[in-house]
């Protein structure tokens, strides 16, 4: 009876997993299929009419997106950096129960992720900071995300609370602890969390078109959602409908998540064995 | 060992010095925190002065004049404002649970694959729809929905003979179809995303555990009943009550995928004011938009506080935070 | 669970304490906003009667301004088009040196109601009509019908037969800002080919316009040999979010007008009420059941309507005019389609279409010489000679040329262009497009242009005249308390009470029981405050 189960699971399993990703597919291959298709339909098409890159080259010809595409590069990497630093210093520290003001601390987080001080105060308070019009921020500005840093705290917990009382028997500062004990112990996290905040970072135009008015400064989502919304506004592309440009644009979007994540997953695959670290 | 010490501290009356030496024993900890701390109050706390608009006529122009509660007794007697509002809890709540689930139940499954390849690809694929605009989305699914010939759901209804073809269904222009067709979409484009955190929760499970409950002749579904589940619980919990607090935000997803036929069920509280705003030819008046802000707040506040509570109980006495 | 209130108690109590203690720095952000706009309304009282007293000593002495500072949206070059060299090329022109601000075009008017609140203000900036009136009516614009009265730009306007759109953003008979185009709208276009395939003449009445889309319904009009594949018309919502709302269904609505209007006795009517709104309801229903309407129109967007019409979906498409018809050309023609368009005369049930009204450039009440910037930044703009064109086409051998070249050598758009032929350049953006315009469309300009080359390609020619020759502006409904009130839920109950009807979920007379029961009272107080006024 066990045994049986065991053979017939995995098969059913990754059966129904097929069918899942089928139908998640269906509605992106529209996607797809339009930006590939020189000929614009508003229909479902199982294939282009027409299949061609126009669309594509089209986007990556268009010069004036490189310069938007090092600002990406800059403020994700930068900010995720930053991010992830204040999210594991704010959940290191809520993790020790027994701290004086540690509960403060927490309410006075959680407060800022329900009340907030609307768009005109932010704006002012952005402004007297001399930050509006710079790429300070939009880097800083997100940095701190009180959901993500809950999230962390969370996956603090699940470390053996032995692994810090030996650490603090072998004299190890917070920040030594943290260093050797934490992080090593929190790629699952750290890759997650990292992720939610690079595409924080990478897919950010609210902060950008609120801030910032310099076009130089604008990243290569701003760009890109020009293409895909910008659609009033006349436009007879040469080897490429309207249509298929905003397809292929709507596909480049995406693309550099489809390329990180399979990198990432290595983290999440594996199980940590804490017995290992341990010893 | 916890109780031991609250004794402990409860008995030590000198509890001044007490405190103290607890304080320098966690001088590294405060150090640590200070970095978050200036964080939180520059761009949070001090923005957050701008609540007081809440009780202004402030257009941004003139000098903010206090009026009271003048915006909360507007916004309370507004004509259609409590069906915004409980439209609002209804369909962020159920969508907030419904994509949960989705996203525990698809974690779970996902986990017993055991071909990394296959596993990668699948996990890849059902992450991508996050990353489409909600604009975009509206589009593709409007098509998809269809009543027509053209919509790919319509079409096979018919074709398997559950719908005649003059009977199809307007998913999205139909009251009674409308919050079924929005659920649906939306589990369709987070799911995948919500099982990212999910996944990293799981590779935490320390592996002995599964190897003792083989040994302890634990099958399948065992060990994903007494292992995998229970792991979850506290990120489940976490992701659940975080989001309470934004509840009332709900906005993009509902603006672009209702229309006119069916406000009724989909007009939530951001797009009642935007439409309020939008259709009434004058600038928009910052104290009111803040009022509105400040109840939802307060609304978020109260959800989280007492979902928060309730997590204590299976949290052994800590909050989520 | 105490230690949990206590803690929250300390925090809501350090916010108020905050709030104290940085109060200095919050109200001084506000003071400092408020100083400004308190200069700023102080400002327009000292600038005018100093006006006055110049224009009874030396009325053309008026000073011209070193530097500006202006606010604009994308409808001016953006710095990766051309803006520096656009906006070198002016300051050489006007002589003024100016700064420009040009925020995001989705988040133009978010920028601008920050910055106003920030207190440090442009001096010139451009307003959609909305904001126009509402910044006008408190003060942040200054007042600009004296200088414009006796200004030679008056003159040019009037005699390029543009004083209606000037008319058109009057408030109380003031001028704030200064229109540079007029606002254009939409007309009807029509397959010829499907015409042709159905045996057609354009239709010129209502009668011939419904026979037209049955015709293309129920016939073989794309000639893909399947009859009834294709609607008669469809447009994105069966009512449009702006004014004028009836836009994209003009045909059918006709006379009706869904929203406020002045009537021919000079009094506010709400149209909803009226029966020609129920005779257009009763059209559109019949239209819809008979299925010529598309049956998606409720849940298009406009770009789905253009992927329609390019895929030969449907026939009939009401859309702008100008430069869009070229491009629902070219797009037709790159599905192999058959791009030749007839630009719809209105029907005779129509009579006009309805121009929008345009957008307005604005001076700031707290500019110190606005008498300069209107005469050497405002009324140069349209001087009908070298400013004005380069208003229009851009800055030569960046935006268009009348050098011998081949553009877009090699490819299927190649365009020769001979020596001393004026030709737009390759859009520095957009790969294989050239650019239309500068920030006026020729198409649309309110004062004659010198030389004008109108390099402008002829379907686009067309239709744009056909609509300037059959077009009316639309009114500017003036904010009051009541409509700001009651507006929102007014709007939406009729937006719904429209698509209840138009698909055959309610009869007009059910429709119209809870209009009564519920927006009647909102309608009648909005009419009787914009009647009091």
């Amino acid at each position: 009876m066990k045994k049986k189960k065991i053979e017939i699971f995995p098969i059913v399993n990754g059966l129904i997993f097929i069918i899942v990703s089928l139908i998640i597919i269906v509605p992106m291959w529209k996607v797809i299929v339009d930006s590939f298709d020189l000929k614009s339909a508003y229909g479902m098409k199982l294939w282009p009419e027409q299949i061609g890159l126009a669309g594509y080259t089209s986007v990556f010809r268009n010069p004036t997106l490189y310069h938007p595409l090092i600002i990406s590069f800059v403020t994700t990497i930068a900010g995720t950096f930053l991010a992830l630093t204040l999210s594991t210093f704010g959940a290191y520290v809520l993790i020790q129960w027994e701290m004086p003001g540690r509960n403060f601390f927490a309410n006075m987080l959680l407060f800022t992720m329900i009340f907030q001080g609307g768009m005109i105060p932010t704006y002012l308070v952005l402004k007297s900071l001399h930050l509006t019009n710079t790429i300070w921020v939009v880097i800083l500005f997100p940095a701190l995300n009180v959901y993500n840093l809950v999230l962390m705290r969370n996956f603090f917990e699940g470390i053996p609370v032995s692994l810090f009382e030996s650490a603090t028997l072998d004299g190890c500062s917070p920040m030594q602890t943290f260093i050797r004990i934490v992080l090593p112990m929190s790629k699952a996290a750290l890759a997650s969390i990292g992720l939610m905040f690079a595409v924080t970072y990478w897919n950010d135009y609210t902060h950008y078109k609120l801030y910032i008015t310099d076009s130089n400064l604008y990243n290569f989502q701003m760009k890109l959602r020009s293409i895909i919304m910008g659609s009033d506004l006349p436009q007879a592309n040469n080897g490429a409908t309207e249509n298929t440009v905003k397809n292929a644009a709507i596909i480049v979007v995406i693309i550099p998540f489809m390329i990180a994540y399979p990198f990432l997953q290595k983290y999440f695959v594996k199980g940590v064995n804490i017995g290992a670290v341990k010893e | 060992m916890k109780n031991n010490k609250n004794q402990s501290a409860v008995s030590n009356n000198g509890s001044r010095s007490r405190l103290a030496a607890k304080i320098y024993k966690y001088r590294g900890f405060y150090l640590m925190f200070l970095p978050v701390f200036i964080f939180a109050v520059i761009f949070f706390y001090l923005p957050m002065l701008g609540i007081r608009f809440a009780f202004t006529d402030y257009n941004g122009i003139k000098e903010a004049t206090f009026v009271g509660l003048k915006h909360f007794q507007k916004m309370f007697s507004m004509p259609n404002f409590w069906s915004a509002f409980t439209n609002t809890l209804v369909i962020s709540v159920v969508k907030l649970f419904l994509t949960t689930a989705a996203a525990v139940v698809v974690s779970i499954f996902l986990n017993e694959i055991i071909n990394i390849h296959f596993k990668k690809v699948v996990q890849t694929i059902i992450y991508l729809p996050h990353f489409m605009s909600w604009v975009v989305t509206a589009s593709v699914f409007s098509l998809i929905m269809a009543p027509t010939a053209q919509g790919l759901v319509n079409t096979f209804l018919v074709n398997t003979g559950v719908l005649t073809s003059d009977s199809m269904i307007y998913f999205l222009g139909d009251s009674k179809w409308w919050r079924f067709t929005y659920y649906l979409i939306n589990i369709w484009k987070e799911t995948g995303w919500q099982t990212v955190i999910f996944m990293a929760t799981l590779a935490g499970i320390n592996t002995e555990l599964y190897e003792a409950a083989a040994i302890d002749g634990a099958g399948r579904w065992g060990k994903m009943r007494y292992i995998t589940f229970p792991a979850l619980q506290n990120t489940i919990l976490t992701v659940i009550i975080l989001n309470l607090a934004k509840v009332m935000n709900l906005f993009e997803s509902a603006f672009v995928l209702q229309n006119d036929a069916v406000l009724d069920v989909s007009n939530v509280l951001e797009t009642y004011i935007y439409y309020q705003t939008f259709n009434s030819g004058a600038i928009p008046n910052y104290g009111y938009t803040t009022a509105v802000g400040l109840f939802k707040s307060l609304v978020g506040c109260v959800l989280v506080l007492i979902c928060n509570n309730l997590s204590k109980k299976i949290r052994e006495g800590r909050g989520i935070v | 669970m105490k230690k949990k209130v206590v803690s929250l108690l300390l925090v809501a109590a350090m916010v108020t304490s905050m709030g104290c203690g940085s109060k200095d720095s919050g109200s001084a952000n506000a003071d400092s906003g408020n100083a400004n706009a308190g200069a700023g309304s102080e400002t327009p009282a000292t600038e005018s009667s100093e006006a006055g007293g110049d224009a009874a000593e030396a009325p053309s002495d008026v000073e011209k301004p070193e530097e500006i500072t202006i606010m604009v949206d994308g409808t001016v070059f953006t710095q990766e088009n051309g803006q520096a060299e656009f906006i070198a090329k002016l300051e050489e022109l006007t002589g003024i040196k100016i700064n420009v601000t040009q925020p995001d075009h989705d988040a133009y008017y978010d920028v601008v109601g920050q910055t106003i609140a920030s207190g440090e203000w442009p001096d010139v900036m451009i307003l959609s009509s909305t904001y126009y009136s509402g910044y006008a009516s408190e003060g942040v614009l200054w007042d600009m019908t004296e200088a414009y009265e006796n200004s030679d730009l008056k003159a040019r306007q009037d005699a390029y037969g543009s004083t209606s759109v000037i008319d058109g953003v009057r408030l109380d008979g003031k001028l704030y800002g200064m229109p540079a185009t007029r606002g254009n709208g939409c007309v009807t276009y029509v397959k010829q080919a499907w015409l042709d395939a159905c045996g057609l003449q354009a239709p010129t009445n209502y009668e011939e316009y419904l026979a037209m889309l049955e015709a293309f319904t129920t016939g073989d009009p794309d000639g893909d040999g399947t009859n009834g594949n294709t609607y008669g018309v469809s447009a994105a919502g069966f009512v449009g979010t702006e004014a004028p709302y009836i836009n994209y269904l003009p045909e059918f609505y006709q006379d009706a007008n869904p929203s406020f209007y002045l009537a021919d006795d000079g009094t506010w009517k709400d149209g909803f009420t009226e029966d020609s709104m129920k005779a257009a309801l009763t059209r559109m229903n019949e239209a819809y059941k008979a299925g010529v309407i598309d049956p998606t129109t409720l849940t298009n967007g406009t770009a789905d309507c253009r992927n329609k019409f390019y895929d030969d979906s449907f026939g009939v498409f009401t859309y702008w005019a100008g430069t869009w018809a070229t491009n629902l050309k070219t797009n037709l023609e790159k599905n192999d389609l058959n791009g030749e368009l007839v630009a719809l005369a209105p029907i005779a049930e129509v009579g006009t279409y309805l121009d929008r009204i345009p957008p307005v450039w604005c001076i700031t009440s707290t500019c110190e010489n606005p008498e300069g910037v209107f005469k050497y930044f405002i009324e140069t703009m349209q001087d009908g000679g070298d400013t004005q064109f380069l208003w229009t086409y851009g800055v030569e051998g960046v935006h268009w040329s009348t050098a011998g070249e081949t553009l877009f050598a090699g490819t299927e758009n190649e365009k020769v262009y001979e020596e001393g032929t004026f030709h737009m350049l390759e859009n520095k953006e957009s790969e294989g497009t050239q650019y239309t315009k500068a920030h006026i469309d020729p198409m649309l300009a309110l004062v004659e242009l010198a030389d004008d080359p109108l390099a402008v390609e002829p379907e686009a020619k067309a239709s744009a005249e056909l609509f300037n020759a059959n077009c009316v502006t639309a009114d500017l409904v003036p904010s009051t308390d009541a409509m700001t009130e009651f507006n929102g839920d007014l709007t939406t109950l009729k937006n719904t009470l429209i698509a209840n009807v138009v698909m055959g979920e309610k009869t007009i007379e059910e429709a119209y029981a809870q209009f009564e029961a519920e927006g009647a009272q909102w309608s009648q107080s909005i009419v009787d405050s914009l009647n009091a006024q």
